[in-house]
């Protein structure tokens, strides 16, 4: 699989366009399918999008613009309306940050963060630290942080997070995981 | 006042510092945290299936029930997926910002004020957005700091996002995103999200950031906070 999001550099350059919006033919996924299950995954309906009046307010306030990346959300949802593929490098599916902003300003209130999100559960786009927070919560119940850390610790190593590890000082501790008894819904 | 309290993971872990914090300063202000009985995860922003997601709410609120009517969640993410799955306004959810308000305030036996310090007050995404999950005073902040004499310098930075939800997914945007809030602000960073602090903390060289709890303890007259 190709990279998920906009590569981290040990030197925070900007990642280069191609870097950001290269597609991979082969992950392209059959557009019909994905867009029935992302609407069940981000509890819409089709027709919930059909009011998209293509203001694209969304985009002009997208944090992703704030990377020096162009986004357009209202892109996506027409996509997604029209059942057109949609490909695991849109700029909006790789880097959304689940910020809001968009969904704020949308005339319509639509949570383009979740339909991401349902994009990137479809597509198996999660990190390795996602992986491991959910595998937390499957085994205990909550997010147990050594373990999470342990877990991702071969990607934050490759990403260089061990040069921030001084300013973190402060939330370091340790404390037993505790077994959350489930199924109370 | 009795609340229930929803601490989450982070406040158990990272976060650690809030939720000594928040106890701390409901504690001085005479009211009793009861913490939800064996509380589960809420998910944070971690989930795509979004029944998914509300399910790991309900189930708190399923064991909120007979223990408290009032749930304070300090964590920004887990008090919208707790408002979230309260789909029929069972209980109320309340973020701590949200109890304070002027005669909260003018209860506070304030032994220091905040005169001649310079803050950024800084909210995050999910405290202001979407509106039917963001906190009712968008100001709340900017109040506390200046009710106790301090000053606000620097652009206004309220719609801007840290990254902080993704500084373990894609850390070349929070390490950017932090920057630019960081270099149109001034002062003290003050927050209220353990993620916002992560990663203000980390990225914004030199800055100071600090909890409004801390703030709020600071004038209470607590030793070593600032």
């Amino acid at each position: 699989m190709s990279s998920l999001y906009v590569q981290a550099s040990e030197t925070s350059e900007r990642p280069s366009e191609a870097n950001v919006l290269r597609p991979t033919v082969q992950d392209v996924v059959r557009p019909t399918d994905l867009s029935a299950r992302i609407f069940a995954l981000a509890d819409y309906q089709r027709a919930d999008f059909s009011v998209c009046l293509g203001c694209k307010i969304c985009a002009s306030v997208c944090t992703i613009n704030d990377l020096g990346v162009a986004a357009n959300p209202q892109d996506l949802l027409v996509r997604l309306f029209l059942g057109q593929s949609v490909h695991e490098d849109d700029v909006v599916v790789r880097n959304c940050m689940s910020c809001y902003r968009c969904t704020d300003a949308c005339p319509w209130k639509i949570r383009i963060p979740e339909v991401v999100r349902a994009f990137r559960e479809e597509l198996a786009m999660a990190s390795p630290f996602e992986k491991a927070f959910k595998g937390s919560i499957n085994i205990w119940g909550r997010v147990y942080e050594p373990y999470v850390i342990l877990r991702a610790i071969p990607f934050l190593l490759m990403q260089g997070y061990v040069k921030h590890l001084h300013k973190w000082v402060e939330y370091a501790g340790f404390h037993l995981p505790h077994k959350v008894k489930r199924g109370g819904s | 006042m009795d609340y229930g309290y929803y601490p989450g993971c982070s406040l158990t872990g990272s976060a650690k510092k809030l939720d000594k914090g928040v106890r701390a300063v409901f504690r001085k202000m005479g009211h009793t945290l009861k913490e939800i009985p064996d509380w589960n995860c809420c998910g944070a922003v971690e989930y795509g299936d979004r029944r998914e997601l509300t399910g790991l709410s309900r189930e708190n609120l399923k064991k909120a029930e007979g223990v408290c009517k009032e749930i304070v969640a300090p964590c920004p993410a887990c008090y919208k997926n707790l408002k979230e799955a309260d789909s029929d306004k069972a209980f109320t959810i309340l973020n701590p910002l949200e109890l304070l308000n002027k005669e909260m305030l003018t209860s506070v036996a304030a032994k220091r004020d905040l005169k001649g310090k310079v803050f950024t007050p800084y909210y995050g995404c999910v405290l202001l957005r979407p509106q039917e999950t963001a906190i009712e005073n968008k100001n709340v902040m900017e109040e506390v700091i200046t009710y106790f004499g301090g000053e606000i310098e620097g652009e206004k930075i309220r719609d801007h996002y840290c990254g902080g939800g993704q500084i373990f997914v894609n850390k070349w945007s929070t390490e950017k995103l932090s920057r630019l809030i960081a270099e149109k602000s001034r002062g003290t960073f003050v927050v209220f999200c353990p993620l916002c602090q992560m990663a203000l903390k980390t990225f914004s060289t030199g800055r100071k950031v600090i909890y409004l709890t801390d703030l709020l303890l600071y004038v209470m007259g607590e030793n070593n906070i600032l």
